[in-house]
Formats: C-alpha cells, sequence, structure tokens
C-alpha cells in the first residue's frame, strides 16, 4: 500500500505526533513517504525507523499557513493511495482540502486502522464510534497519542521538490499564547484544588500545571470560601459550575456531593489525596494516595515527558 | 447540571414550533440571568430593574393580547412562558401577571382607544408599568364591599380610599385602580404623579420576597375625566382581569413544583445514608412518585385549559380548579421536596424552601385556595355559600 | 455591504444520552435537536458582521425536514433567505457528497463569505469548511475564535495564534468565541412563523464511503486506587494510553 505522510510541524521542528503516524502506517505495512512543509524536520523525518522516503516540498506559500495552499502543493508532491496527516487543527484543514481536490474520501480524528482500510472514529464527542471502510485512495488524519510511535534510527534518502500554491491568507498580527487563564467551563482539562492545598499560594503549583496541559484551574468551596484569592468563578459543584471535561483532576479535594455534582459526568477523574478513606477516590478513576507536595512535582515531570 | 423539566406524558411534544421556541427563549433567560441572582434579589427584597428591561425585550407581557404593540401569542404560550418564569421565581411570574393580565388586560378590553394607545404599547415593552388595585385592608376575598370610592367633581374624578397588597405598586407608573362611583365598581387609571396619589411599599415579607408588594393611598387624589375605563361595570371588571391572572398561575405553579420535583430527584440520588442513596428507600421513592403523579395531572389541567381559552369554551370554574388544585399541589410538593433534602432543604443554596414561601402567596392571591372551592361548590350545587346570615 | 451563508446543522442536544442499538446510533430516541453549538458562534459572527457592515445572510442547513427548525430559530433572529437541502433519498451522505450538497447552495446564494462551525457536533469531522473551499476555489480560515466586520480573524497557531484577514471569497469556520449568544424575541419567533424556508434537491455522485456500524466506546474500567506519589508514573501512563486524555 502506498502511503504518504504529510509531519506535522511545529515551527522548524517536527512535532513528535509524526512518529506515531508513521507507526500507524508501518503497521499497515507501507514504507511510508514523508512530505515535509518547507523542508521543516525533514533531517528528524529521515531518522525515524520505516520511513521509506523525506520530500521536502519546498514553495512560498510555506511562510503562512494556507490549507488552500498547502494542499495544492501536497497534492502536486504526494503520490496516489493513502494520505495520513495528524488531526489537528491544520492537518484537518489541509486533509479536507487534498480530498476535496482529489474528490476522495476522507476520515479525520482516526482511531484505530487496519487493512482494507477500515478505520473507526469518534462521533457524538466520543459517545459513539463509527466504523467506515474506504478504498486504498483517501485522506486519514489520526488522533494523536493513539498509535505507537515508531521509533527512531532509521535512514531515509531524502529529497526536495518545488510545490507552491497561492496563499489568499495574510497574517496581521502573531499573538503568543495567552497568559489569560481558561476558564473552566472552556477547559477539556480541569486541575482543582480544595482546601487541602493548605494556602491560596500553592495553587501556584496548579497553575503551573495547568500552563504545561493547556488545563484551566479550578476550586473546591471550601478553597472558594476560605481564600479571598480564589475567586468563586473557579468554584466547581452544586452552587458553582458543572463541568465535564475529558479530564478532572481534584487535588486535596475530599469529594463532597455538592462538589460531585459539578464534575462528576468528567470522562476521568484522577484524585491526589492524602487520605484513603476520602470520598473522592469512591469516584476516581486513579487515585493518588498521596500528599500534593510528593505527588504533583513528578506528575510536572511524567506530563513534561509526554507532551 | 442540565434543567430538564419534568415532562412525563411528553405534553410540550403538543406545543407549536413557536410555543416551543417561546419557551426555550425564556427558559435560557432564566436560566443565565434569574437563577444566578434571584437569591440576591430576595434578600434584598428588590425586583432586579433589569428584569423589567428583559422582560420588554424578549416581549413576553400581555402575551395574548393583539395590537397597540402586543405579542398577540396564544393561552398555551402564555402559560408555558409563566410555568418558566416560575421555575424561576413566583416574584417574577406575579410581575408578569401584573403587568399583563392585571393591568394591560383592562386597558386592552375595557380602555378607550385613547388609553389603548397611550398606554398599552409602552407596556409591552416594559417602558412604563402597571399595578392592580383591588384588594383592601377589610375586604379581600369579597371586594364587591369595597370602602374605595370615585366621585364625579365635573371637570375630574376624585378618588378617596386605599389598597392593600398591591404586586409591583410602589414600582409601577399606573394604577389600574378599582373604586365605587355612585356605588357602582369602575376601572380607573391612577398614574404616579398624580395630585394625592402615594404607593408607600410593604415590608417584611417572608414570601415572595423579590416582588414588590405596596399599600396605595388615595387622598383627594384627582384624576382628568379621560381617566375612567369606559367599557365595563360591576365586578366583572375586575374579575375578567382575574380569570386570566388565576390562568397564568395554574400554569406557573407547575414550573415551580418542577423546579423542587428536580432538585428532589437530583439530590435523593446523590445523598448517601445507611450506605446507599435515599432514593433507593422506598419511603422517598413514594414522595417522588407522588410528585410525578401530581405535576402530571396539573400539567395536563393547564393545557386543557388553554386550549379552551384558546377556543373560547372556558367558564370561570374551570380556571377556578385548576388554580386551586395547581396551587395546591404544587405547595405540598415543595414541603415533600423540603423533606426530602434534610436540613439542606432550608439553605437558599436550593430553590426549594423560596418557591414553598412564595407558594403560600400564590395559594392565597388571586382568590384563595377555598375562594375557589366555594366557587367550584356554587356550580355543583347552585348556592352560594360565601356569606350567610348568622 | 457583505453577503454570508451561514451552514447551520441540526444535531442532538449535546447533552442527550446516545445509545447504539443493533450496529447504529438510535436517532429516534433523541429528543431534543439543536444547532450545532460551533455553528450558533459562527451565526452570532455572521449578525455582528452584517449589522456593522451592512448585507444579509442566508441561513442554510442540509437534513430532513426536523431540521426547519435551526432555520426557524435562524429566523427568529432576523434571517429571511433561508434553504434546507434535502432528497428523501438521502441517508448517510458522506463528507465529499455533503460538501458538494452544501457548495451548490453556497453558489446558489452569490455571497462573499461563508460562516460555519469548526466541525459538527455529531461527527465531529472538521472537514466540511475546508472542503467547501476547495470546491468554491476560496481560501478558508479555521477554528476562528475572534472576528470583526472589518474581516479579521483570530485563529490558533502552534505557538499561540495569529490575526490573519483573507481575500474573498472566503470560507471562515468558527471554534467558540467570547460572543455572547443573542436570544431571539417573541417579534422575531412570531416572523419565524412566516419565514419560508427554500427546500432544494440536488445531484450528489455515488458515496465512496462503506459505513460499517456504529459502537459504543469501550468500557472504561472500574476505578483504582494506588498507593502514594511513587505510583505517579504510572497513572500518567495511563491516562495515556489507557483514558487517552494526554
Ligand atoms: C448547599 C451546599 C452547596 C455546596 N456547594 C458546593 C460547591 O458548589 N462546590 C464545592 O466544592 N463544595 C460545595 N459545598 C461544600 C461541600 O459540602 C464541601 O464542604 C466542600 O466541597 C469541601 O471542600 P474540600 O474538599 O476542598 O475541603 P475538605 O472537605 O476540607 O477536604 C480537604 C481534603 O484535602 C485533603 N488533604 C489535606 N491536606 C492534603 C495534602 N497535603 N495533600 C493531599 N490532600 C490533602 C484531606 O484529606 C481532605 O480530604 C456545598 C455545601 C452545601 C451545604
Ligand atoms: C404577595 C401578595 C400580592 C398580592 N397582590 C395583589 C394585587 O396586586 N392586587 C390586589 O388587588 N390584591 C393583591 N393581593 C391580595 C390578595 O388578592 C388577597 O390577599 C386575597 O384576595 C385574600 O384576601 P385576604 O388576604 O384579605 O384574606 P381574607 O379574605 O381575609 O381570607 C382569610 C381566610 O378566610 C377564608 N375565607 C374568606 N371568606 C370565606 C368564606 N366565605 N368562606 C370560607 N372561607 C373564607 C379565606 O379562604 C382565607 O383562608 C396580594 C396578596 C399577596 C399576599
Amino acid at each position: 500500500m502506498d502511503i504518504t505522510i504529510i509531519a506535522e510541524t511545529q515551527g522548524d521542528n517536527l512535532h513528535p505526533v509524526t512518529n506515531q503516524l508513521v507507526g500507524a502506517a508501518t503497521s499497515l505495512g507501507a514504507s511510508p513517504t514523508i512530505l515535509c512543509a518547507g523542508g521543516a524536520g525533514a533531517d528528524t523525518a529521515a531518522g525515524i525507523a520505516g520511513v521509506g522516503k523525506v520530500l521536502s516540498v519546498i514553495g512560498d506559500c510555506f511562510s503562512t499557513f494556507d490549507g488552500g495552499a498547502w494542499a495544492a502543493a501536497f497534492d502536486a508532491a504526494a503520490g496516489t493511495g493513502v494520505i495520513i496527516g495528524a488531526a489537528s487543527a491544520q492537518g484537518r484543514d489541509v486533509a479536507a482540502r487534498i480530498a476535496a481536490r482529489r474528490g476522495i474520501p476522507v476520515v479525520q480524528d482516526v482511531v484505530a486502522i487496519s487493512q482494507g482500510l477500515t478505520m473507526t472514529h469518534p462521533i457524538y464527542s466520543g459517545k459513539a464510534m463509527q466504523e467506515v471502510t474506504v478504498g486504498d485512495d483517501c485522506v486519514v488524519t489520526l488522533r494523536s497519542n493513539t498509535f505507537p510511535p515508531a521509533g527512531d534510527g532509521g535512514n531515509a534518502e531524502s529529497a526536495t521538490v518545488q510545490q507552491s500554491g497561492d496563499v489568499k491568507i495574510a497574517v496581521q498580527e502573531a499573538i503568543a499564547k495567552a497568559s489569560a487563564r481558561l476558564d473552566v467551563s472552556d477547559a477539556d482539562i480541569i486541575i482543582s484544588g480544595g482546601r487541602g492545598m493548605g494556602s491560596p499560594d500553592n495553587f501556584e503549583h496548579l497553575y503551573a500545571l495547568s500552563d504545561k496541559l493547556g488545563a484551566a484551574v479550578g476550586a473546591s468551596r471550601a478553597a472558594v470560601d476560605t481564600w479571598d484569592e480564589i475567586p468563586h468563578s473557579m468554584q466547581v459543584g452544586q452552587t458553582g459550575k458543572t463541568v465535564n471535561p475529558s479530564l478532572y483532576i481534584a487535588v486535596g479535594i475530599s469529594g463532597a456531593i455538592q462538589h460531585l455534582a459539578g464534575m462528576r459526568t468528567s470522562k476521568y477523574i484522577v484524585a491526589i489525596n492524602k487520605d484513603p478513606e476520602a470520598p473522592i477516590f469512591k469516584v476516581a478513576d486513579y487515585g493518588i494516595v498521596s500528599t500534593w507536595e510528593e505527588a504533583l512535582p513528578i506528575l510536572g515531570d511524567e506530563i513534561a515527558k509526554i507532551l | 447540571m442540565v434543567y430538564e423539566a419534568l415532562d412525563f406524558y411528553d405534553l410540550d411534544s403538543q406545543l407549536t414550533d413557536e410555543e416551543i421556541m417561546v419557551r426555550d427563549m425564556v427558559r435560557d433567560w432564566v436560566e443565565d440571568e434569574v437563577l444566578p441572582k434571584i437569591e440576591k434579589a430576595c434578600s434584598d427584597g428588590v425586583f432586579p430593574d433589569e428584569w423589567r428591561v428583559a422582560l420588554g425585550e424578549m416581549g413576553v407581557l400581555g402575551a395574548p393580547l393583539e395590537g397597540y404593540g402586543c405579542p398577540g401569542l396564544s393561552y398555551v404560550a402564555y402559560g408555558v412562558i409563566c410555568r418558566e418564569l416560575e421555575r424561576g421565581d413566583s416574584g417574577l411570574r406575579s410581575f408578569a401577571s401584573v403587568q399583563g393580565s392585571l393591568a394591560m388586560y383592562p386597558i386592552w378590553d375595557f380602555g378607550s382607544e385613547e388609553q389603548k394607545n397611550k398606554y398599552l404599547p409602552k407596556m409591552a415593552t416594559g417602558d412604563l408599568i402597571g399595578c392592580f388595585g383591588l384588594t383592601e385592608p377589610d375586604y379581600g376575598s369579597n371586594p364587591g364591599d369595597m370602602i374605595t370610592k370615585a366621585e364625579d367633581k365635573g371637570d375630574h374624578y376624585l378618588l378617596n380610599g386605599a389598597k392593600m397588597w398591591i404586586t409591583n405598586g410602589t414600582n409601577s407608573d399606573l394604577a389600574v385602580v378599582w373604586a365605587k362611583l355612585d356605588g357602582v365598581i369602575r376601572g380607573f387609571i391612577v398614574e404616579t404623579g398624580d395630585e394625592g396619589y402615594s404607593a408607600p411599599e410593604m415590608t417584611g415579607k417572608h414570601s415572595l420576597k423579590a416582588s414588590v408588594t405596596s399599600e396605595l393611598v388615595f387622598q383627594d387624589c384627582k384624576i382628568p375625566k379621560d381617566r375612567i375605563l369606559p367599557g365595563v361595570e360591576g365586578l366583572k371588571g375586575p374579575f375578567s382581569c382575574l380569570n386570566n391572572a388565576r390562568y397564568g398561575i395554574s400554569w406557573g405553579v407547575i414550573g415551580a413544583a418542577q423546579a423542587c420535583f428536580n432538585s428532589a430527584r437530583e439530590y435523593s440520588l446523590s445523598r448517601i445514608q445507611f450506605d446507599h442513596p435515599i432514593a433507593a428507600y422506598q419511603l422517598v421513592q413514594n414522595k417522588l412518585a407522588w410528585m410525578l403523579r401530581e405535576i402530571t395531572k396539573g400539567q395536563l389541567l393547564a393545557l386543557e385549559l388553554g386550549r379552551k381559552k384558546d377556543n373560547g369554551s372556558w367558564i370561570p370554574e374551570h380556571i377556578s380548579l385548576a388554580k386551586m388544585n395547581n396551587v395546591d399541589i404544587a405547595l405540598q410538593i415543595a414541603r415533600e421536596a423540603r423533606d426530602i433534602h434534610g436540613a439542606n432543604g432550608i439553605l437558599d443554596e436550593y430553590c426549594i424552601m423560596r418557591h414553598m414561601a412564595n407558594l403560600e402567596s400564590v395559594k392565597t392571591y388571586e382568590g384563595t385556595h377555598d375562594i375557589h372551592n366555594l366557587i367550584i361548590g356554587r356550580h355543583i350545587t347552585g348556592i352560594q355559600s360565601f356569606t350567610r346570615s348568622i | 455591504m457583505v453577503e454570508i451563508a451561514v451552514l447551520l446543522k441540526q444535531v442532538p442536544d449535546t447533552n442527550a444520552k446516545i445509545v447504539v442499538v443493533n450496529g447504529r446510533v438510535d436517532e429516534s430516541a433523541i429528543a431534543s435537536w439543536v444547532t450545532s453549538p460551533y455553528d450558533e458562534y459562527a451565526f452570532e459572527a455572521a449578525l455582528q458582521h452584517i449589522e456593522a457592515a451592512g448585507g444579509s445572510i442566508t441561513a442554510i442547513t442540509l437534513g430532513p425536514a426536523r431540521a426547519d427548525k435551526v432555520l426557524k430559530d435562524a429566523a427568529a433572529l432576523g434571517v429571511t433567505k433561508l434553504v434546507r437541502i434535502w432528497q428523501d433519498d438521502w441517508q448517510d451522505l458522506d463528507s465529499n457528497q455533503v460538501q458538494a450538497a452544501l457548495a451548490n447552495a453556497v453558489t446558489a446564494a452569490g455571497v462573499d463569505l461563508v460562516y460555519c462551525g469548526k466541525q459538527s457536533a455529531d461527527r465531529n469531522q472538521g472537514s466540511t469548511g475546508p472542503g467547501i473551499a476547495e470546491i468554491l476555489g476560496a481560501a478558508c480560515v479555521s477554528e476562528v475564535s475572534e472576528s470583526d466586520s472589518a474581516g479579521s480573524y483570530l485563529r490558533p497557531t502552534a505557538s499561540g495564534s495569529e490575526r490573519v484577514t483573507v481575500s474573498s471569497p472566503a470560507v471562515v469556520t468558527f471554534t467558540k468565541t467570547q460572543n455572547e449568544l443573542r436570544r431571539p424575541n417573541v417579534r422575531g419567533i412570531m416572523m419565524a412563523k412566516r419565514a419560508q424556508i427554500e427546500v432544494v434537491g440536488g445531484d450528489v455522485s455515488a458515496s465512496q464511503v462503506n459505513f460499517n456500524g456504529h459502537s459504543s466506546p469501550a468500557q472504561k474500567p472500574p476505578g483504582k486506587t494506588y498507593e502514594g506519589s511513587e505510583s505517579v508514573p504510572e497513572v500518567v501512563g495511563l491516562l495515556r494510553d489507557e483514558a487517552k486524555v494526554l
């Protein structure tokens, strides 16, 4: 099977999800060609195990992201067969456009793929899964952290092609990552602190972690009531906000029903509490019996390793 | 938590598209703007002015009236609006009932063309607020014996007397006041600022705290001749208004009952005593089942009455039955819900105690529970038993 | 003056329980259908855009008769041009078919801009906006969280965000914005009652996607408690590999 991978880049570097795309491609028995936009990350890509070829696509269009222009360039550079990208904002945009250009199917956000080509992707925000089969000419984007990454140690041949497309989007202003804190109602990951944090200053540990995860910081009512520094807008629970994130991390929160009322429908709940009897452990998918002082630094390190 | 209004028989599926849209509009507004602020409004004893503005903007005031800038919705839609408002608070629904059914309606039905044009469009937008003065300190259930009187002074009327328990009184721009002119009950429009008229607020209420209740005082109050409602004489005037307001109440209190049921259900599922959620115990389930049963019956009563209002086949006794029954069950449901919530039920963190206290007023105003029994009793027997010589 | 087409999709209420019966999501069990939330932000952005710049909106949906509701809701906020695309023999259209049908309606509407959600709340694919842009030969700015009537859009980048402009015609897909969604009022609702919805069919080519079935997501394992901070690495591993939330 012919598979072309569109490398996911981060500035001039390769995003680690690219290894996962290669991992999925090799599991289908392919030795994929990787396209690198503007040559970004081409050297690293050549070192991924199992890669057949790295093609740096060089063109003016790659200085700005314009899905239309990029799709035109990649379309011209890629052979027929399966095209795989990452299910990121840019990855999906380009994937949909290449499929529309070629008149071939596109399946986004795939979490399982097998010969045939049969794929599964979540629908209804993960409340159900859909399985489809498409022919060998298609575009697919894969959800990150779902497929085992290919390792290093490859030594693929590299080449360069000139391809570009019309850029119709102009960047007026680049804005560094907003330092403004996410609101708990908008976040997909929430880290909440309770009275067990001991003092409002200790919430800094939660903020540091939330920055790494792109998470919002929430609080129990005991924390909000006790410390002026913790505003009511952070309160989760019956008299605070009802949240429904993919991951809720409760730190130093006992798990009173009024707190649970606001977060029990979270997809996954992690609790860090020093008291093994704390009711929060009854709803936690992963409970860690530990003081936060011991657990949070390790949590920070481990998360830094995988993101 | 997402609010799911109890609707066991899926009766809302009988609503038209536009009735559903109106429901969702009001429900969303109550959810976003009223519920977060209602406890503060109650403890401060104020009706937030922004709610007046929002009701006007949504265009729900005087819902079933047509023309003169009024919405012209069905009576069913009006009922749905009352239900969604009262799910927030009976005080909020009271504001809308008084404005629409008690102040706008008599002008719309009995007013002169000039009066309608002058007041109704601005009342529909909430720019002018009205109140309804019938009850007096000494005459509640028997308003027919009212003392407030009007005298024809040639180029003006002179009003003397006092009204009590008047919703929106202090906040209002105009009052529809019922007074006797030559022994006959007539309606008059008194404007704030009229000479000899004042509307001091009554304080100390334990119920309907977010609603303004006032006295209306007329001391040689002079009003122009064109302020009398030309179209009606006798008790028929105030009673036609009350029919509409009572109809709205029969829907409204279902909203309060739904809110109490919802809270009781949630609470009983999450409250664990003796190792299990209290919802797992038969005594609690019995209470919940009873609430569902009564709410469902009340919903049917209100919906069918709405259809009758819309097709004109209603009689006042139909309204008495629905008002009496639905307020009664809503109040009992609030009390049972309070019980299920245990100590938490008395806190202002839950809506229960507030609805319960509110519903005590609702049971009394617009004809007390027993007065409605007497109305139905008269209908059954042909014998009035409101008064008898001892 | 600007002419904007807004694409509104009707989806099950995002709080609805999704049940799979005989390998298919049971749509008949869904009590409440709503406009897909990101589409609502797109719509609000369009309303603000024409308020500031003048012009008009065409609201377009693709779906069976029940989807009229999303157009009525749009009509209640003042939109008068309402188009529903459907043919009774259509079942599950694939992404290419949806794009083709919508692109036809957009072309017929003759607009400068197409505003839609970054993805629908049911299929979660995110192919529609960019796909239509490709068919129309237009640019597409994706996942916009802020827009103004001067035609500048804020979109995410790996290192933060950037404000961009785009030459029209263009497609803009919206994520959640800071805009408060407006409520209709009774006057609008009464207008919506009279609103005319144009129903159009269309030719779509055969589907290239074989639908095999729906399934419920894997049950999550029962909760587990781990002793001591030394268990943190294991838990993080599980969050990534088992829960797949990191
Ligand atoms: C009507 C009503 C409404 C309410 N609404 C809400 C609401 O919306 N939200 C809400 O949260 N609460 C609400 N509450 C309050 C609720 O009942 C609890 O009091 C509150 O959630 C407790 O907060 P907490 O878990 O932070 O504090 P605590 O219950 O005091 O728990 C602190 C926890 O921290 C742990 N701990 C202490 N030190 C450490 C350490 N160094 N490391 C790790 N763990 C440690 C302890 O073991 C303990 O379990 C409401 C209560 C009522 C009556
Ligand atoms: C918060 C609030 C707002 C109000 N808003 C307004 C308003 O906007 N405008 C307005 O005009 N009025 C308003 N009212 C007044 C309300 O309509 C009266 O309270 C009601 O009509 C009852 O009158 P009453 O309170 O004088 O009770 P009463 O008539 O004194 O009744 C007391 C008790 O005696 C019973 N009773 C009376 N007569 C009989 C009988 N014949 N047989 C058996 N039992 C009998 C009653 O059922 C009741 O249980 C409001 C009242 C409240 C509490």
